[in-house]
């Protein structure tokens, strides 16, 4: 019998042997390339280029729209790795994990490599020649009120020629849109302090009271405001600083809290005006206006509305009477609401009540140069489009940096509307969903292989203005710079003005260099302001500052009442900007979906995020596939039962659920954004992001979640490794 | 059964291997005489007229005057091209020879002489240039063709460089373990790392 004469340990002998001799000769010496293997070598090189030790070159992030100054480390002439640049003021030479997959967007394998025209379901690859050539014949064919360009976040040089070239066509149309703006809040701050982004010192604070804002996560500028924390929380002087955080979905902010607490959806507006009314009762002293706008507030009143207990909101009174300054922010849970403004004026009425104005929340910069200043992107500018598109308003549309297919509302029907544009034109890195709609798709050179300036919305000191430059050469020759196609552009219409740039880095060295004077670079020579530029990847400029006005007011103030239950659509849902993914940009980058979301720890997929008490009470299980509908549309995602949210709210992250980009974001996950409902912002006419309601079903199936978190967190197997501890059970008076 | 399971098997192997073998080298790696592979490139480039002795007509040029970053890096390089031209731009003698007019075609042309490798080592071995050039001829003063030849041969006779040594591990290790004085004047010796982590890292 075989089993006796040759056993397994036989087998497993000789079998080694033949494996051993198949792996000497076969894969022994193959990584050794003599006479194969090219040299990296140079025609010409600066001497501090040694092959094998990386060089440093500093750049401007492109990841969000935060500007984060960075250093690439290239080597061979490869970028390998980015980091952040000590000299910026934003970041200190900090860098997030959104940042660092910032290689990714430049080596992706899905990048457009070449003009495509649409030639039927195809893109047809076209010269750059014929590309400009046609879009100056379709731009010439129409009256300019019928060209629009769509894009998102702008600023610096390139804002300088895409307006040159708007104004050269004659047409005034350039629609800002960002999924994801704090548009609500800009104008909100307008009116409460008179500016738009006033500087908020959380290094200062004693206390700090979100309302929802994930500074830490995804919120304005989290790298600058990350370190702002850590010295808020180990002060100079030794006082640790509390923070509470209050919203309905726990934020990676609400994770780092002190105090975490679950707010009924949309009463944000309400517990500030009761924190105003008990810390009157407490004794601080109140203007009389508007203690008579909050004197209803009374806590009862507010723990009802809210869901708050009348302790909590006694501690939290006690908290900001004792501790000054603090610091009252709102953040976009609580602006998402058709009362968002409201909302948002009532948290800053606290602000200003606790006498926070000028101590840590402080004035900014006016910036010089305001042609240059960053156009603030609101989504309301996506709704004007598609009104203009459905009036066939629009015969010629350039998109440019924003998504919009994919973002924008099922409701809003905006692929039904491109449809009735005859000429589509996106300047784009990936065949993403609005490309994919396109006439004519422009590739852009990644942010790492293309000029230009940056000037950030929120500085924290000073103002900067961040230049972008080429940390290698561009990867694919067909690519172009956005300012390079704009030049080009504009050389077809003032061919004159323009004629004398041969590209866009040389219109930008002579426009920095000819106004070296209020760049700071008086009295150097040409060449060593722009080399001095360069180097340091910035330029600070002297702003002028902007006082912050502390009149305090509670004019017109109305806080409505709480929701009423909608008994078809029982829940509330809150798409979640997730400190990775965002509004979906980036969704390509491998990286980004293969890092755990920091609260639930899944990857590579979207979930439901729900309560115990509410997956129980729909008998629901973790991974339970389950189907969320709104009035405007539905999709269905995995549950992940989470005790970090409000009993009445589920929560989607945003980004997921991409039907084109590439290969690393398409068919991974739902897209939240399309079962918004299209209720508004009624001051800012904003898409109010919170305001959807929806019913869960069971869909049937049920998968196993693929996520990091291991039994440490949940079963211990009896060693207390990390003790759990209900919220309500700790003492707040005894942790500060 | 027995001798025939075992014997079927071991041929199995065999015969992979050598068909794996006959697949993936075209080339022996090695010869008998541990002489590498013959590399054409671009030009022809001649080390023995620039590295080699006036006698002979060279030039008896330092190794490390082209290979600069030897010293400085964990890899010796290629000088880049305007190293090259710096001095072939002055000397009119060569200028229309064939290979002199080849290299001043890149120049002109802006691109890289994309020259091949000739001593590569597998991607699991981290050899570094800087600490034996530091070792042999900063700390030892070893003539410098002397401290290069230990592993590149004499590369002084030869017009294109081929390996002269197996790069073999076991190669590596049997210079390792000779003393060698730690400076030029000291009388103390000792060997090389002999520590796995040194190279595989």
């Amino acid at each position: 019998m075989i089993e006796n004469s040759f056993n397994r340990r036989a087998f497993l002998k000789v079998l080694g042997w033949g494996g051993a001799t198949v792996a000497l000769s076969g894969c022994g010496n193959t990584s050794v390339e003599d006479g194969k293997e090219f040299v990296t070598s140079y025609v010409q090189t600066a001497d501090y280029i040694i092959p094998s030790i990386g060089t440093y070159f500093n750049s401007t992030c492109a990841q969000c729209d935060a500007g984060c100054g960075i250093m690439g480390r290239v080597r061979e002439g490869r970028v390998l790795k980015l980091e952040g640049n000590p000299k910026s003021s934003i970041n200190n030479g900090k860098m997030c994990g959104l940042g660092q997959a910032g290689v990714q967007a430049h080596y992706n394998p899905d990048r457009i490599r070449e003009p495509l025209l649409r030639n039927g379901d195809k893109g047809e690859a076209i010269t750059w020649e014929k590309a400009l050539g046609l879009i100056n014949e379709k731009v010439g064919g129409v009256g300019a009120e019928n060209i629009a360009f769509l894009t998102g976040g702008v600023s610096g040089h390139v804002k300088v020629l895409l307006k040159n070239y708007l104004d050269a066509l004659g047409s005034g149309h350039h629609y800002v849109y960002e999924a994801v703006a704090p548009s609500i809040m800009r104008a909100a701050n307008k009116r409460a302090y008179g500016v738009e982004m006033p500087r908020l010192r959380l290094d200062k604070a004693k206390v700090i009271l979100s309302f929802g804002a994930d500074f830490l996560g995804s919120w304005i500028s989290p790298v600058h405001f990350s370190q702002q924390y850590a010295r808020f929380r180990k002060a100079d002087n030794g006082e640790r600083g509390v923070l509470v955080q209050v919203e309905s979905k726990m934020t990676l902010t609400g994770a780092n809290a002190d105090r975490w607490l679950a707010i009924r959806p949309g009463t944000e507006g309400i517990l500030a005006l009761g924190l105003i009314n008990a810390l009157a009762a407490a004794g601080l002293s109140v203007p009389g206006d508007v203690a008579a706008v909050v004197k209803e507030y009374t806590t009862d009143r507010v723990s009802k509305d809210t869901g708050v207990s009348v302790e909590h909101i006694g501690k939290l009174a006690a908290l900001l009477k004792g501790r000054s300054p603090s610091l009252i922010i709102a953040g976009s849970a609580a602006e998402g609401y058709a009362h968002g403004s409201q909302n948002a004026a009532a948290i800053a009425l606290l602000n200003q009540v606790l006498g926070n104005v000028g101590k840590t929340v402080e004035g900014s910069f006016s910036m010089p140069f305001p042609q240059m200043t960053p156009s603030a992107g609101s989504r309301q500018a996506l709704q004007v489009l598609n009104d203009n598109m459905l009036q066939d308003k629009v015969k010629v549309l350039f998109s440019y940096g924003a998504n919009p297919v994919f973002t924008a509302p099922a409701s809003m029907k905006l692929k039904e509307s491109l449809k009735k544009v005859p000429f589509k034109v996106a300047f784009a890195h990936y065949m993403d969903e609005t490309a994919v709609e396109a006439d004519l798709v422009l590739p852009l050179n990644s942010a790492l292989e293309d000029w230009g300036t940056v000037m950030p919305e929120y500085i924290a000191e000073g103002a900067q203005l961040n230049i972008r430059q080429p940390l290698m050469e561009k990867l694919h020759p067909g690519t172009l710079g956005m300012g390079d196609m704009l030049l080009a552009l504009l050389k077809q219409r003032r061919p004159d003005e323009y004629k004398g740039y041969e590209d866009f880095y040389s219109y930008l060295r002579n426009a920095m260099v000819s106004n070296k004077g209020a760049l700071g670079g008086a009295n150097a020579d040409d060449d060593t302001f722009w080399e001095a530029a360069l180097s340091h990847g910035m330029v600070k400029l002297a702003g002028s500052p902007v006082n912050i006005s502390s009149h305090i007011s509670a004019n017109g103030l109305v806080v409505p009442a709480p929701f009423v239950e909608d008994s078809a659509y029982p829940l509330h849902l809150i798409p979640a900007v997730s400190a990775s993914l965002r509004d979906g940009r980036n969704a390509n980058e491998p990286w980004l979906q293969e890092s755990p979301d920091p609260l639930t720890t899944i990857v590579w997929d979207s979930w439901v995020e729900m309560h115990p008490k509410t997956a129980a009470k729909l008998g629901i299980v973790e991974g339970d596939i389950v189907e969320v509908a709104s009035k405007s549309g539905s999709i269905k995602a995995q549950v992940y039962v989470f005790t970090g949210i409000h009993p009445d709210v589920i929560s989607v992250p945003l980004g997921y659920g991409h039907e084109a980009m590439g290969r690393y974001a398409k068919g991974v996950g739902v897209n939240a954004f399309k079962i918004l409902d299209p209720v508004f912002d009624k001051e800012t006419g904003e898409l109010a992001m919170h305001e959807t309601r929806v019913k869960v079903s069971k869909a049937g199936q049920r998968v196993i979640i693929v996520k990091d978190e291991g039994p440490a967190g949940g079963n211990q197997m009896g060693r207390k490794i990390a003790v759990r501890m209900s919220s309500d059970k700790v003492n707040l008076s005894k942790e500060v | 059964m027995y001798c025939f399971l075992r014997l079927s098997v071991l041929l199995v192997g065999l015969i992979f291997s050598a068909s794996s073998y006959a697949a993936n080298a075209v080339q022996p790696l090695t010869t008998a005489d541990d002489l590498g592979p013959k590399v054409e490139q671009p030009i022809e480039f001649p080390h023995d007229r620039h590295a080699g002795d006036a006698a002979k007509g060279g030039m008896q040029i330092n190794c490390m005057y082209c290979h600069t970053y030897a010293r400085r890096s964990i890899v010796a390089g290629i000088p880049p091209l305007q190293k090259c031209i710096g001095c072939h731009q002055s000397i009119e003698s060569v200028r229309e020879t064939p290979r002199i007019k080849k290299l001043f075609e890149y120049w002109e042309a802006k691109k890289a002489v994309p020259w091949k490798k000739v001593h590569d080592l597998p991607d699991f071995v981290r050899f570094n240039h800087e600490r034996h050039i530091q070792r042999f001829v900063f700390a030892q003063n070893k003539p410098v063709q002397e401290a290069c030849g230990y592993c590149h041969g004499d590369v002084k006779t030869m017009t294109v460089a081929r390996r002269q040594k197996p790069l073999s591990m076991g190669w590596c290790v049997s210079c390792h373990q000779k003393d060698h004085p730690v400076d030029a004047t000291s009388t103390k010796t000792t060997h090389g790392p002999n520590d796995c982590w040194q190279c595989h890292k």
